[in-house]
């Protein structure tokens, strides 16, 4: 829905590319935050006071984000908000405060107050620092906005948001099962001094912390890395609670996950399957059993597995009719008839033209009925045949039609016309024809231009006394 | 079925009178054959008494606006009720065939 030109200069689309482009900039930059920061109070220590603060640079960007964000549109009950105010308050009462917390450098004025001063043995200030954690809210706001997306896959953001999740939870136990030992000044029977790292590089501190961590999350726990303090025992309680329900909802997610994206996918095989079995059951011969099985091939290959007229149905009339119309416009550009309507006609046609697939072999219309449809061929390939004749009159292909002549002179057909392959095509009804030209009446001069393109195959055919 | 005949200048008018159809379409043919035989080849067949054409009777239309054509000659055809101008429009008919609303039309078109 497009905006009003007032709003649209003083909003940002929560869709648009620029936005997107921004939050995967600020995606980053909120992972990377929420593994620095812990990292550099419980590894780096007071080293990290010194030098260039580039976490601070990091903070304006967030800053520059809780602008934008206040300018950027939501979304209420499906459609987007174009009202600024409205837009502002959500974002007041929402993420405002988390974003806010994350983003002002509260550290700098402890800075300021208390120095370098030393809790637990982690400097203040680093430990104020940690308040940019908060920004992890940021991460599932921006993955939220993302699934809205025409383009994207829930399923493949779900799976996104677990593995960041994951990441980051373990991230911080590492973290903090070396913060135990650390805060407790390193005793004789810490885990650190039993392993002999206590002054090892902080790589190797980390490497060690983040594979107890691993090990005991996932139930592994070899034991060559156990508590001993009091500390210890209880987080690695905590870990160990955490990580058996941890590891039991990862293993059941991704087994779903991975069932959900192959869903369509696999109920078609199971409905192929079930069919099979029945064909199978009646005794049909193996050869129609594999005429029915190209059938549902075919069928998947155009349809994916959707069932297009439930998820239409589904749709309200407008809606609906822009879908078709997407849909239709191979059919659009291929059947002569819709070259010369208006949209309101070309809209009442698609609404009335009802399509129908042929397998090859199939006869689509029966020498000596008589005519009470029009056909037009979107795809495939079809003959015209009569009992007499051993050849075939002549061939029909997309973007061809028939039924007219009988259709129009009231007449039986002298022909039948049998599919060669896979055929679809669209028909039109006597009565739907007719309910057409008497709410449109220029639909009868559509008719006319139309036949008069395709007057020689007519013709020809008539000649060869083909009444189709 | 009835045709009537008279001429009009160097056209010879062919008046139908009820169905062309199977039944009748052989009658058409062969008087309409006897006339270009007998050196006819401007034609203008006038429909304001024809009820109703059927395929049959399209073929005829057909086969003698060819021969005419061949010989240098012409065919016209002219008042056509709505249920054969529907046929016609609806089969092509109405662009291949030189259709006229009337009688004067057509002869003023040769």
């Amino acid at each position: 829905m497009p905006l009003s030109d007032e709003h649209a200069a003083a909003l940002i689309r929560e869709l648009s590319t620029g936005r997107f482009i921004w939050d995967a900039f600020i995606l980053v930059l909120v992972v990377f935050s929420a593994l620095f920061v812990p990292y550099q109070l419980v590894f780096v220590g007071a080293d990290a006071l010194r030098g260039f603060q580039f976490l601070y640079v990091i903070d304006l960007i967030f800053i520059a984000d809780i602008v934008a964000n206040y300018r950027t549109t939501i979304r209420q009950r499906g459609t987007e908000v174009s009202d600024p105010a409205v837009c502002r308050r959500s974002y007041r009462r929402g993420m405002f405060l988390p974003d806010l917390i994350a983003a002002v450098p509260f550290d700098l004025l402890v800075w300021a107050v208390a120095g370098d001063a030393v809790v637990w043995g982690v400097p203040l200030v680093l430990a104020v620092r940690l308040l940019r954690l908060f920004r992890v809210v940021r991460l599932f706001a921006i993955l939220r906005r993302w699934e809205a997306f025409s383009w994207s896959n829930p399923a493949i953001i779900r799976v996104a948001k677990y593995f960041v999740s994951i990441l980051l939870l373990i991230h911080w136990l590492a973290s903090g099962w070396f913060l135990a030992a650390l805060a407790a000044g390193f005793p004789p029977d810490s885990w650190v001094i039993r392993a002999g790292i206590e002054a090892s590089e902080q790589t190797v501190q980390y490497i060690r912390s983040l594979y107890w961590t691993v090990t005991t999350m996932t139930t592994v726990g070899y034991g060559d890395i156990t508590p001993a303090t009091n500390t210890e025992y209880l987080l690695a309680t905590l870990i160990m609670l955490m990580g058996a329900s941890l590891y039991a909802f990862i293993i059941g997610s991704i087994a779903s996950l991975l069932g959900g994206i192959n869903a369509t996918k696999n109920r078609h095989f199971a409905k192929v399957e079930a069919v099979g079995e029945f064909l199978r059951s009646k005794s049909v011969p193996p050869a129609l059993g594999t005429e029915v099985r190209n059938f549902y091939d075919h069928v998947w290959e155009r349809d994916r597995g959707v069932d297009s007229n439930k998820v239409l149905n589904d749709l309200p009339e407008p809606l609906r009719l822009k879908i078709v119309l997407h849909l239709a416009d191979t059919v659009l550009s291929t059947v002569p008839l819709f070259a010369h309507t208006s949209p309101l006609l070309r809209n009442a046609l698609l609404n009335s033209l009802e399509s129908c697939t042929f397998t090859p072999g199939t006869v689509v219309v029966n020498e000596g009925e008589r005519g009470n449809d029009l056909l037009f061929i979107v795809d495939g390939n079809l003959e015209i045949v009569t009992a007499e004749s051993d050849e075939p009159l002549g061939s029909l292909g997309r973007g061809d039609y028939f039924g007219f002549m009988s259709l129009a002179l009231g007449e039986r057909r002298t022909a039948s016309v049998v599919s060669r392959d896979y055929c679809e095509l669209l028909r039109l009804s006597r009565h739907s024809l007719e309910q057409i030209r008497e709410e449109f009446p220029e639909f009868g001069d559509v008719l006319k231009r139309v036949s008069a393109e395709r007057s020689e195959q007519t013709t020809d055919l008539l000649m060869n006394g083909v009444v189709l | 079925m009835e045709i009537k005949t008279s001429d009009a200048g160097n056209v010879k008018v062919l008046e139908f009178e009820g169905h062309l159809d199977t039944n009748t379409s052989p009658d058409a043919e062969s008087a309409i054959n006897a006339l270009i035989d007998g050196g006819t080849n401007q034609l203008l067949i006038d429909f304001s008494s024809l009820e109703y054409i059927s395929s049959a009777g399209l073929r005829v239309l057909l086969a003698t606006a060819k021969k005419l054509k061949a010989g240098n000659g012409a065919m016209r055809i002219c008042s056509l009720n709505d249920t054969v101008k529907e046929v016609f429009d609806i089969s092509g008919f109405s662009t291949i065939l030189s259709v006229s609303s009337d009688k004067d039309e057509a002869l003023a078109s040769f």
